[in-house]
């Protein structure tokens, strides 16, 4: 075992895919000196061809990506800000997620899209978002969350071996979160929930920073409410057997999601679970998420995101 | 032009034949409401896309136009039209599949991909081209757009991104002085759009694009810059559409009826007749050869049609197979 803080775990995944593929290269914003440090290091290791600083156009990054991706090569393309996946929608949403689908299956898109998520740094509300429930929306997409930089490392594999466009978002908060994982190469499934705190008398699903937020309030309620904290990993695919094996155990549930609350991934996930678990309910599934605004930036972004006092409320409530 | 054997001058003429039939066999069976999705006629803008692609390589890449659904282009890459009206029909033997009714695919002959957003040809095909300087085998990428994508945020990033990393791709815009109903006059601030490409330190030339020959010579050169690794380039072919912006519309400049004057103008310069008069001038077309290739072009069509009215519709259950590749 070693131990390695997130994004290294993210740049240790970039530089074994690169070592061992090829066709796998880096393309986006800033990605030699890497001011989110995910590709920081890769430049002196891989040289400009491969680690390809682009002028700040992500429509063009994000095209180059995709017409890359379809003859032959395996891009990751680096959007900086989760954010700015908008900026380049017309390539990641009508292009990249549609290539398989509109082309009969004869050429596909297989890249990643890397973004810097969430809260935390009073950004404001072009730089703070979880754009989740709009990935979801555009099926063709993949969506990867990582939480720990195991999970990082493995899944950001995976990731790159996918044959499908996948959004990977990491998030700010975690960059020097340190863990310990293991020398040997491991992947991780996409679709493979991990259960982050094993618990009796309610399931908490969460991702990204929320997770931790999850932990923080099961901590904070040791003794009086047994809590599990499911992290799905990936929302596409979104592996719902874990989480209701979960609910038929805890009969209670709070979906924690730092994208906005309407029509968001905690409503999805919550009417997943009526449809497949109603009768192993004990109470509404409660959320907790971004409130129906943008994110603030400085001291009035906290009224918008998730806290962990939100998150004990919720589970409270639930807990009747 | 001194390069072109006798042959090779009868081959482009035969592909335009051929290409205004297919149109024309498309043309009709959208008017006979067989066609389950819509159509834009490339009748007028035939000289590039068969022009142009005709020196291309089978390995290199292109990124057809809609005018004409891809027609010219694969014509003129020496490929089959046959699947086009397929994939009109929503039939399985489609380009692509008969999944969406008008995307053109063919991985063999370097076609990945085709989207319905103009201005993303730009950035798609500086993707292409980017994968083709990376494999290092000389191959480059064409890409045809009409004017209007030149008017999308797309085509300045992907100018820009290819000038500067010297991507082997060639953008040849097909100049039809009119965005769906919108002119040109009203909608670019430029006179020539290949002034643009100065903006980026790349070739651009102004093309009569109605004039197969011309067309071929400029994608020459610019094919040969690519191939070198001097970068991109742009080609802006002035051509003119003879039908309105996709069947079944009105033919309108803003919201009153194109001038018939103009049309017919245009017409007397029609791509086809332009090629033919050259080459029986140049006594290379004989009145039998037209004839010849006329009743072959004709053949063809019908067995394009046949082909595609006996065709087999895709099984609605493989949609779901196809969001996510296995």
């Amino acid at each position: 075992m070693k131990e390695i803080n997130y994004w290294q775990a993210i740049a240790e995944a970039l530089a074994e895919e690169m070592e061992r593929d090829e066709t796998v290269f880096i393309i986006g914003e800033n990605v030699q000196e890497a001011p989110f440090m995910a590709t920081r290091e890769l430049i002196q290791r891989f040289g400009p061809e491969r680690v390809m600083d682009a002028p700040l156009s992500e429509l063009a990054i994000a095209g180059a990506t995709v017409g890359a991706a379809c003859a032959g090569y395996r891009p990751v393309c680096d959007l900086n800000f989760a954010d700015f996946i908008y900026c380049a929608a017309d390539e990641i949403l009508l292009k990249a997620a549609q290539q398989n689908f509109a082309h009969a299956g004869k050429v596909n898109a297989p890249c990643v899209f890397l973004g810097v998520a969430g809260g935390g740094f009073g950004t404001g509300p072009e730089h703070s978002h979880v754009p989740s429930a709009m990935v979801l929306n555009n099926p063709g997409l993949k969506l990867v969350l990582p939480s720990t930089p195991y999970d990082a490392k493995g899944l950001m594999k995976t990731a790159i071996r996918d044959n499908n466009p996948v959004c990977y978002f990491f998030h700010k908060k975690l960059m020097g979160l340190k863990q310990e994982i293991p020398e040997d190469e491991y992947l991780i499934p996409l679709g493979q929930a991990d259960i982050k705190r094993e618990g009796t008398d309610v399931t908490v699903v969460a991702t990204l920073y929320m997770v931790h937020h999850a932990l923080e309030a099961a901590k904070q309620l040791e003794g009086k409410i047994s809590v599990e904290v499911i992290d799905p990993r990936s929302l596409e695919p979104l592996d719902m057997d874990t989480i209701i094996e979960s609910i038929k155990k805890t009969n209670r549930v709070v979906v924690v999601d730092e994208d906005t609350q309407r029509c968001g991934v905690a409503a999805e996930i919550g009417q997943q679970i009526m449809e497949l678990a109603f009768d192993y309910l004990d109470a509404p599934v409660a959320r907790v998420c971004s409130a129906n605004m943008p994110v603030a930036g400085a001291e009035m972004e906290k009224y918008c995101i998730p806290q962990v006092e939100q998150v004990v409320a919720a589970i409270q409530s639930v807990c009747y | 032009m001194s390069n072109l054997t006798n042959t090779d001058k009868i081959e482009l003429y035969r592909k335009l034949v051929h290409t205004r039939k297919h149109d024309e066999l498309n043309v009709r069976m959208a008017s006979e409401g067989k066609l389950r999705t819509f159509y834009h006629s490339a009748q007028g803008h035939e000289a590039i896309g068969v022009g142009a692609c005709s020196v291309l390589h089978k390995d290199d890449y292109l990124y057809p136009h809609l005018r004409g659904h891809g027609i010219p282009y694969v014509v003129g890459k020496g490929m089959d039209p046959k699947p086009s009206v397929s994939e009109h029909l929503g039939k399985a033997t489609g380009w692509g599949g008969g999944i969406t009714g008008v995307h053109i695919v063919d991985k063999e002959n370097g076609i990945f991909a085709q989207g319905g957003t103009i201005g993303s040809a730009f950035v798609l095909s500086a993707g292409f081209a980017l994968a083709a300087k990376k494999n290092g085998t000389g191959q480059v990428c064409m890409c045809f757009v009409g004017d209007g994508s030149v008017q999308r945020g797309q085509a300045h990033e992907a100018m820009n991104l290819a000038s500067c990393w010297k991507l082997p791709v060639v953008w040849v815009v097909e100049n039809n002085l009119m965005a769906w109903f919108t002119p040109c006059c009203d909608s670019f601030a430029l006179k020539n759009i290949a002034d643009m490409a100065k903006s980026y330190n790349m070739p651009g030339k102004v093309i009569d694009g109605m004039d197969v020959f011309a067309v071929r010579e400029a994608a020459e050169e610019a094919v040969d810059l690519a191939r070198k690794g001097d970068g991109p380039s742009m080609l802006e072919c002035k051509t003119y559409r003879f039908r309105p912006h996709s069947e079944g519309r009105p033919d309108v400049c803003h919201y009153l009826p194109r001038s018939e004057e103009e049309i017919a103008e245009w017409k007397k310069r029609d791509p086809l007749v332009l090629c033919q008069k050259k080459l029986v001038k140049e006594k290379i077309l004989t009145k039998n050869l037209i004839d010849e290739i006329e009743l072959e072009a004709d053949e063809k069509a019908k067995e394009t049609e046949k082909f595609a009215l006996e065709s087999p519709y895709p099984d609605p259950s493989i949609l779901n197979t196809l969001v996510y590749a296995p």
